[in-house]
């Protein structure tokens, strides 16, 4: 036992503050038992670190496994369209746009119309209209065949690559190698 | 302080979101270290190998599992305990874990002559190392040699820091004792 301010103990492994530490420290100059304590382990702790570390035999290094890793590709891909409020949010833009497109198209048309209208004007005017709404359902509808069309070319894109990649990746098939100490693998 | 152009941390990250090479670069970090620890604590360079592996292996597929990145060296050593008891409890599964000892010699070496080498001296640590309890030993591995905080011992071997402060005060005062004979001649 000590009469140190602190455990020598904790000076010794380092468990104590810069101030805690000069507090041990001054103590220590002026008690002869505290200093022959520290000094005992102190010399413990020396005579523990005469026992090097060892090398590793083997060096460890992992490698990643592509035949159950999607390919870039398909992680793009299916990181867009897998949201389906991406999906959803996307066909509103594209039927946004539409509408701002035909109202625009449609006021630029008939920039002053006058407000009195025949009977006749107006009915015309529907009529166009109805068309026009008509042929925009159908280019939308167009629209959505062909995205739908390059989803299956995309699709069938990504398989290509996947099935590329894991003919390329045979070799890697492990799910951890390891490697000589001299980092070459094997 | 060795000065690393990319911190562990990053490498967490980076290794977290499925790049293989920063965990490759963390692993070659930890690795000398952690198989270092394996080896005083089991004694057995083969055994401390595949531990280390395995560690390796556990801590990369539960790497999303650690929040705080910088906690990752208290985490990763958590691992490997647990492997290496597991592997003691497979092994001896009627013995109490406490009273596990590492292989080695029974009988220590008897310091005589009037000089020390550093390989006897080396040897003799090692013996000393040997007589403790597998707990205390293990406490003096992390302290020591591995340099953690009681209170990430305290995590690693999941118990109180109290406990962890009375293994590592117990081991040193057998140490001591142990070490004294040869520290008066070879050690200055």
């Amino acid at each position: 036992m000590n009469c140190a301010p602190f455990d020598l103990r904790d000076y010794c492994l380092h468990e104590l503050s810069a101030a805690e530490r000069q507090q041990v420290e001054s103590h220590v100059k002026g008690c002869g038992p505290c200093r022959e304590e520290l000094d005992r382990l102190r010399l413990t702790e020396t005579a523990l670190l005469t026992l090097r570390e060892e090398e590793i035999p083997q060096r460890i290094a992992f490698v990643s496994d592509k035949i159950f890793e999607p390919s870039p590709w398909r992680r793009a891909w299916e990181g867009f369209w897998g949201s389906g409020a991406r999906l959803g949010f996307a066909s509103a833009a594209m039927l946004s746009v539409a509408l701002i497109v035909f109202s625009l198209a449609h006021t630029a048309g008939s920039p002053a119309a006058p407000l009195t209208v025949g009977v006749s004007n107006t009915s015309v005017s529907n009529a166009q209209l109805q068309q026009k709404v008509q042929q925009l359902e159908q280019r939308v509808a167009d629209l959505n065949r062909r995205s739908q069309e390059q989803d299956q070319v995309m699709q069938r894109a990504a398989d290509a690559f996947d099935y590329l990649e894991r003919q390329n990746s045979s070799v890697e098939r492990a799910g951890y190698i390891q490697r000589p100490a001299n980092g070459d693998f094997k | 302080m060795i000065f690393r152009a990319v911190e562990d941390a990053d490498l967490i990250q980076q290794a977290a979101r499925g790049q293989m090479e920063a965990y490759n670069l963390l692993v070659s970090r930890w690795e000398k270290r952690v198989y270092n620890y394996l080896l005083r604590i089991t004694g057995n360079r083969e055994d401390a190998l595949d531990l280390t592996q395995d560690a390796f292996l556990k801590a990369y597929q539960n790497l999303r599992k650690l929040e705080d990145p910088a906690r990752f060296a208290p985490w990763l050593y958590r691992i490997a305990h647990n492997e290496a008891y597991s592997l003691f409890r497979k092994r001896r599964p009627e013995t109490d874990v406490a009273e596990l000892e590492t292989e080695g010699t029974d009988t220590g070496i008897t310091v005589g002559g009037s000089s020390v080498f550093p390989l006897e001296l080396s040897l003799a640590v090692a013996s000393a190392l040997e007589r403790l309890s597998p707990e205390q030993r293990e406490a003096v591995v992390l302290k020591i040699y591995q340099g953690f905080k009681f209170e990430e011992m305290a995590e690693i071997l999941s118990c109180p820091v109290s406990t962890v402060k009375s293994r590592v005060y117990a081991a040193l005062e057998l140490l001591k004792i142990e070490l004294a004979p040869i520290k008066s001649r070879g050690v200055s």
